[in-house]
């Protein structure tokens, strides 16, 4: 466990989210100072790091596994992390990108590059990741330790959640719901 | 036909019956139920119809129902006046003519001739046949109908379904009127009470009890119902009830009818029984035409009529609630109970639901009262059950037997066991809603609760009999993926918890899965158990959970070992006979390649997956061949001769040097980790082997001089030429692995000693202490264990055994010691307490023994070794057994008869078993079986000491070769996985060009056998007695595969 | 006719009510609320959807509290690790049968599906999701139905078929693939029997039926309305 004076490693990382996650997180408005007393963040896409360090403590993932680079990203979290949190809806059912689960990918792709675009038709393939057959939450990839649904999770619900893990608590959550 | 309204009419129809039954002139009646029909009853009956009308026969025809032997059918009984009734089985239409010609000379042919049936008690009447054919069993003598009780099928084969005045000639109705004249109707009501009769629909909830609700119901609206939507997959027998002897069915309502005062009655039959529907119709019709149906039953002022009524296709309206919502007009979806039929049911009218079987019992019980009736079955069930006994069994059929009877009977005694030489492991009962019973408890008497403890059912009776080429996990997915098909989607935990269910199975199947989802497939499927709307949903989950309780191990198999040992699963082999090879030989490509004469690539192939191919090439018990689809259509590719011309032609070639320094170029680079093996056995030498290529430095400790344990010792020279397998050891040791002779393990160098010199050891030391035999006698000079003997003849020391020699055993080792015998010029006679079938030894081996002259005695349990004065054996005494009981297994156990006979000789060999060698194992400190041989984990091979593995006969007990090879192959796996922290295996075995071996259709070839010695001179010499094939026969062997592993 | 007064043990407490009664009404009588979605005020019960089973003691078997009636000395319990891990699964099965995602769902909030799973303490699913292909009907002007959001309770075929008695909804198909149809399985716009009276729309429990034009939070249904119209009809009857 953590030792008393030392802060524990936070990392955040959004993978197919639209980020409001994260934006719940600075909606802990002034509640993050209680936070930033016991934490380091030490990855984010909120601060300035570039790799998924190791030794990570707690890490918040927002976001459903879309593509291969999102799943690889995961495994590398999960492998350097001590405690995996789910964070969101997407994160924990799929939730908004997952609403493209009922068709194929090829034909959502010909539908938005090529049918779709005014000028360039063309699905891109360069520089972007492919994408998954589906878009699935996380736990169908690695193992999550915890769940924090909502979209976005209410910052107290998340406040909540980091404060007893700080503490060394196994968190409670408090009455939380999904959309 | 004029109604019947008294005895007089009623007597008059039964005279017309028994005449069109028992003609003046002989009679034939073709089995005609689906069953029949489906194997070709049809073309029959034309052909009898045909020839009878072109000769102007005077001979009837008829079309009956089905007698229940459906694994005999096309069925057909003749009636020749006087004579017994004679059942003839497999009847082709092509057979016609002469049984006409001969049934019109009195006689009947004896190769279609089944058995006879002298008297029948059709319980409501008996009928006299006549007695003759001496020749012939009684039907009661069959093993398939000994022991059946016929009440509910009293008339099914033997009368026409289609005549009214049949089945009042075998007292039909009867019991109508006997109830309509004679009882109070409540009497009624208390007789079926006191005959404790059950529903046989499966719920088994007291008919008497059931009857007395609706008789208490006031509404004159009421309904009996008869749920004949038999749905289970395997079950019929509702539906040969129906087409065979429809009437009885209507009796038994119209009874109800009569004393619970109600007046309409609908039968509700599936649609996919057209044949039984139409017998149905016929006989309602032909009921009204009698008046036994309509305003005034039988003249009695009764009445009561019958309407027909078909399902649409849905399991779940065999459902009572369901099915009556059917019937409303609405989908068939269950409803709430409360409220139950009994109060409101039908249209909201108090509703009775029975069974058809229920049905069949009531006319019996009316007649010959409950006392008769509880004389037969268990104490809480009475009367009989109809089974339909179908699957992997021998006599598959409709068979009826007392409740209580133990599931062994219907298996072995009745069923007669398994397919071919597949062991069975596992019956099914109660279709979709029942459970598996595994073998360890086929001693359960078959009866509603003893069932139901076991987490199963009876149901409708459905018995499924699997044996090993099942796959439990398969069938607990098929199951799964019946129900959740019918699942009428109302309720949530069935629609979509069965949806889950099935996808986690279908996981499993495809090699995807994990122990997680094991918990979460029990825990769902106790939960759709427990929360389930509808019976459907109560027990669909029932074969799962029995299959996760009994066969565990075969769900682990499939998700950790990633193997399906039925070879069902598809995805999780290569091919069947891939899959069934202790090696997991890629036999295609070895094939593939020699087939493109690409000999030494096939070699590379071959010696890659088994390092000694010659050695196996030769003694091999080929599991293979028992699974090669080619099966199916002439005979199996014979797989492991071909792989021993492709090791001979290299090994016994110079070649050798090359391909060895071919082989050894796939080594990895050394990993400095030291390794040992002890014991140079099949297993040591293979385990040996791989962790030489893997890069490891390997030791073999070996107890004896040379190299080859039982191969080397055990197996004679005429089997397996030691010229051969010295050059499979060469191989091995050219891969860098160092052999310690006369190093016996615990005395020599003990477990402590290679603890601290290596990182990893293999024990495989083998079973090499002969079990004993208590026997008077053999302390006496040339009473010598079989092992020892052929120890003895491999290194030289024994040169001589005497003139007549007397093998006690079945086994291989048996087998193995006479034919040496016979080599060193002497006598000798196999002498086995079985039967021939039962012995343990390859069939071919006993055959060429006994071309060789080995005599083969049987049914001979060993008594006594007499000997003389000075202490020679002179002969030893047998007792004559004969075969009782079965036992769990499907074996017969021998029992000693009083017969005593003497087998002259002047040695006695002892082949009865090898065991471990207990000082050791319970010196060496390793967690043992009760028969001392090693535990290990099950996927790892570790025993309870860390960094010691074990494989072979020493965990297994005496097994044979391969099996021995396979464990030393997955040892050296798991050892380099320990040692290294990753999965290395796989790069071993890489490099093949799949193109160099492409599939091409097989060729027509029939199988090749290699040439042989001619039986008399092999006694001569040791010489090899199966010389192999040629490469042109090779050759041809590899056009014949069919190439399973290809997938499109 | 006064009927008769009974008493019944529901979680220990001895509790009076009346014969007739279902053991669901008789504990929310008394206070308890027994988790139900199939079941709505007015409508004749299924028994469907298996929240609602409670222990009925002696050997274990569950009955579902909408549809037992009370009776003379019952032992129930509503409430207990068994029956809550049973309705976590429930609503677990229903999460994953179809595509429910609240977050851009017109009942947000309003919805007793998600209140339910809320209330219970579902915050993640251990099945995986299906992800069904199915379509929206927008075809009526003032209605949608989203094959999506629903769960099949059956309270909108049972509100038209007794309530309206215009039976415009029933249920096609079989199994996971049962489907809510108009009429003879046709476009709702297209179904002669439907009369716009919305009571089908207000007795969904989630947002499969709603009005057009609201948007995401904004369909709160007005359940006691219909459940009024259903109690006044039943006693002219």
């Amino acid at each position: 466990m953590i030792a008393a004076g030392e802060k524990i490693k936070l990392a955040t990382v959004w993978l197919d989210g639209c980020s409001g996650c994260h934006m719940s997180i600075l909606d802990l408005d002034e509640g993050i100072l209680s936070v930033a007393e016991r934490a380091d963040l030490v990855y984010s896409p909120l601060v300035d790091t570039v790799e998924f360090p190791e030794g990570v403590d707690v890490a918040l993932v927002e976001g459903a596994v879309s593509s291969l680079e999102d799943a690889s990203k995961l495994q590398s979290v999960r492998a350097r992390s001590r405690v995996l949190v789910a964070l969101g809806d997407c994160a924990v059912t799929g939730n908004v990108p997952a609403m493209r689960n009922r068709l194929p990918v090829k034909q959502i792709m010909q539908r938005l590059y090529i049918e779709g675009a005014d000028v360039n038709p063309g699905v891109p393939a360069s520089g972007v990741p492919p994408l998954l057959a589906q878009a699935r939450p996380l736990h169908e990839f690695v193992k999550v330790d915890f769940y924090l649904p909502g979209c976005p999770p209410d910052p107290k619900a998340i406040l909540s959640v980091l404060t007893d893990v700080l503490a060394g608590r196994a968190p409670k959550l408090p009455a939380v719901k999904f959309g | 036909m004029t109604p019947i309204a008294d005895i007089g009419s009623f007597n008059a129809a039964r005279e017309a019956g028994m005449a069109k039954l028992q003609p003046a002139a002989p009679r034939i009646g073709v089995g005609m139920g689906t069953c029949g029909r489906g194997n070709g009853a049809e073309e029959v009956y034309r052909a009898f119809a045909e020839a009878i009308e072109a000769h102007g026969l005077d001979i009837r025809l008829a079309a009956v129902g089905c007698f229940g032997a459906c694994s005999e059918e096309p069925l057909v009984n003749v009636w020749i006046p006087g004579q017994p009734l004679v059942i003839l089985r497999h009847v082709h239409s092509a057979d016609a003519a002469r049984i006409l010609a001969d049934v019109h000379q009195g006689r009947i042919p004896p190769d279609l001739a089944w058995c006879k049936i002298e008297e029948w008690d059709h319980i409501t009447a008996r009928i006299r046949y006549g007695a003759g054919f001496p020749e012939l069993p009684q039907w009661s003598e069959i093993p398939f109908f000994h022991g059946q009780k016929k009440i509910v099928l009293r008339n099914c084969g033997l009368i026409s379904p289609d005549d009214i005045d049949e089945y009042i000639a075998v007292g039909g109705y009867q019991a109508l009127y006997k109830v309509l004249i004679d009882s109070r109707p409540e009497m009624v009501i208390e007789q079926v009470k006191a005959a404790k009769l059950r529903g046989r629909g499966g719920a088994g909830y007291a008919t008497g009890l059931k009857w007395e609700f609706l008789a208490k119901a006031k509404d004159p609206s009421k309904y009996i119902v008869c749920n004949a939507d038999e749905g289970d997959p395997g079950a019929y027998m509702n539906r040969n009830e129906i087409e065979s002897d429809p009437h009885s069915l209507l009796e038994g309502m119209i009874i109800c009818g009569y004393v619970t005062g109600t007046q309409q009655a609908i039968v509700y039959v599936r649609a996919e029984y057209p044949l039984a529907v139409h017998r149905l119709t016929r006989a309602v019709e032909q009921a009204r035409e009698y008046g036994i149906l309509g305003p005034s039953v039988l003249g009695r002022g009764v009445k009561f009529d019958i309407e027909l009524v078909e399902g649409a296709g849905a399991f779940v309206c065999g459902e009572e609630t369901a099915l009556i919502a059917s019937l409303e007009g609405f989908s068939g979806r269950p409803r709430p109970r409360p409220p139950f039929p009994a109060q409101k049911g039908l249209d909201g009218k108090p509703t009775n639901i029975n069974n058809v079987e229920t049905w069949y019992n009531i006319a019996p019980i009316a007649l010959k009262g409950p006392a008769w009736f509880t004389e037969t079955g268990s104490a809480r069930s009475a009367g009989t059950k109809v089974f339909s006994l179908v699957g992997k069994i021998r006599n598959t059929g409709l068979v009826e037997m007392p409740l209580g009877t133990p599931l062994k009977t219907f298996i072995y005694d009745i069923g007669g066991g398994g397919v071919g030489e597949c062991s069975i492991k596992a019956v099914q009962t109660g279709g979709p809603s029942g459970g598996c019973i595994p073998l360890e408890m086929f001693d359960t008497p078959v009866d509603y609760e003893t069932l139901a403890q076991l987490g199963s059912i009876m149901g409708s009776g459905g018995m499924v009999v699997m044996d090993e080429n099942n796959c439990m996990v398969d069938i607990a997915r098929y199951f799964i993926e019946f129900t959740h098909s019918e699942s009428c989607g109302k309720c949530v935990p069935c629609r979509v918890g069965l949806d889950k269910a099935l996808d986690v199975l279908n996981g499993f199947t495809k090699g995807a899965g994990n122990s997680a989802q094991l918990a979460l497939l029990d825990e769902l499927g106790r939960m759709i158990r427990d929360t389930s709307l509808c019976g459907l949903g109560q027990t669909a989950p029932n074969p799962v959970l029995t299959t996760l309780r009994h066969f565990r191990y075969e769900f682990d198999d499939h998700i950790i070992a990633r193997r399906c040992r039925a070879g069902v699963c598809d995805s999780l082999a290569l091919s069947p006979c891939e899959n069934s090879c202790p090696l997991h030989m890629n036999i295609p490509r070895f094939l593939g390649l020699l087939k493109r004469g690409r000999l030494e690539d096939a070699f590379e192939s071959v010696i890659l997956d088994n390092p000694l191919p010659a050695s196996t090439g030769r003694v091999c018990q080929h599991p293979c061949d028992m699974r090669c689809r080619r099966l199916t259509m002439d005979a199996a590719v014979n797989m492991r001769d071909v792989h021993r011309f492709i090791a001979d032609s290299i090994l016994l070639s110079d070649h050798f040097d090359a391909m060895v320094a071919r082989v050894a170029d796939r080594k990895l680079p050394p990993t400095g980790k030291k390794t040992a093996v002890a014991g140079a056995g099949p297993a040591g030498l293979t385990a040996a082997f791989y962790l030489a290529l893997l890069g490891h430095d390997v030791t073999v400790f070996e107890s004896k001089r040379e190299a080859g344990g039982m191969l080397r010792y055990a197996i004679p020279e005429y089997r397996l030429p030691k010229h051969v397998l010295e050059r499979e050891v060469e191989l091995i040791r050219r891969m860098g692995v160092k052999f310690e002779f006369g190093m016996p393990v615990s005395s020599a160098i003990s477990l402590h000693d290679l603890d601290e010199q290596f990182d990893a050891v293999f024990l495989s030391i083998g079973t090499w202490k002969e079990s004993w035999v208590h026997l008077p006698g053999t302390e006496l000079k040339n009473v010598i264990p079989a092992l020892l003997f052929l120890e003895g003849v491999a290194s030289g020391s024994v040169s001589q055994i005497g003139r007549r020699v007397a093998v006690i055993g079945g086994g291989n080792a048996a087998v193995d010691a006479a034919r040496t015998a016979l080599r060193m010029g002497a006598d000798a006679t196999i002498v086995y307490r079985r039967e021939r079938k039962e012995m343990p030894a390859i069939k071919e081996e006993v055959d060429a023994a006994e071309h060789e002259g080995v005599k083969l005695q049987f049914l001979s349990a060993p008594h006594r070794i007499v000997g003389d004065p000075k202490g020679n054996v002179r002969a030893l005494e047998i007792v004559k057994t004969r075969l009782g009981e079965y036992d769990l297994t499907g074996r017969r156990k021998p029992v000693p008869t009083a017969e005593v006979a003497r087998v002259e000789c002047d040695a006695v060999i002892l082949a009865v078993g090898e065991t471990i060698d207990l000082d050791f194992a319970r010196g060496s400190g390793l967690t043992l079986r009760e028969n001392g041989t090693f535990v290990v984990d099950r996927f790892t091979l570790e025993t309870s000491r860390p960094k010691f593995y074990a494989g072979g006969d020493v965990i297994t007990g005496a097994s044979n070769v391969s099996n021995a090879m396979g464990y030393g192959k997955k040892a050296a796996r798991r050892m380099d996985e320990a040692l290294m922290g990753v999965k290395r295996f796989q790069r071993l075995s890489g490099g093949f060009d799949a193109s160099e071996y492409e599939a091409e259709p097989a060729t027509e070839i029939a199988r090749q056998r290699p040439a042989e010695l001619a039986p008399a001179m092999r006694v001569k010499s040791d010489a090899e007695v199966v010389v192999g094939l040629t490469r042109g026969q090779a050759s041809a062997e590899c056009g014949r595969c069919l190439r399973c592993d290809v997938r499109a | 006719m006064p009927q008769k007064r009974i008493s019944i043990r529901i979680d220990g407490e001895l509790v009076s009510t009346v014969e007739g009664k279902t053991i669901l009404e008789a504990a929310r009588d008394a206070g308890r609320r027994i988790p139900s979605l199939c079941h709505m005020d007015g409508l004749t019960d299924v028994g469907a959807c298996r929240l609602c089973l409670v222990d009925l003691g002696g050997g274990g078997r569950l009955a579902p509290a909408c549809t037992t009636p009370v009776q003379e000395g019952q032992a129930v319990i509503t409430n207990s690790p068994r029956l809550l891990a049973y309705r976590r699964v429930i609503l677990e099965l229903l999460l994953t049968e179809r595509n429910h995602i609240c977050s851009v769902c017109v009942a947000n909030g309003n919805c007793e599906l998600q209140a339910l799973a809320s209330a219970l303490g579902v915050t993640s699913v251990r099945f995986p999701y299906r992800y069904p292909n199915l379509p929206l009907d927008l075809s009526r002007d003032r209605f949608v139905l989203d094959q999506n959001r629903c769960i099949l309770c059956t309270r909108c075929v049972r509100v038209c078929a007794d309530v309206e008695g215009a039976h415009v909804w029933d249920v096609k198909g079989r199994g996971i693939y049962s489907r809510l149809i108009s009429d003879l399985d046709q476009p709702w716009a297209s179904a002669a029997s439907c009369t716009d009276c919305g009571k089908c729309v207000q007795s969904c429990p989630t947002g499969a039926l709603a009005e057009k034009g609201k948007a995401v939070e904004e369909m709160v249904k007005q359940t006691w309305q219909v459940t009024n119209a259903a109690e006044r009809k039943r006693a002219v009857l």
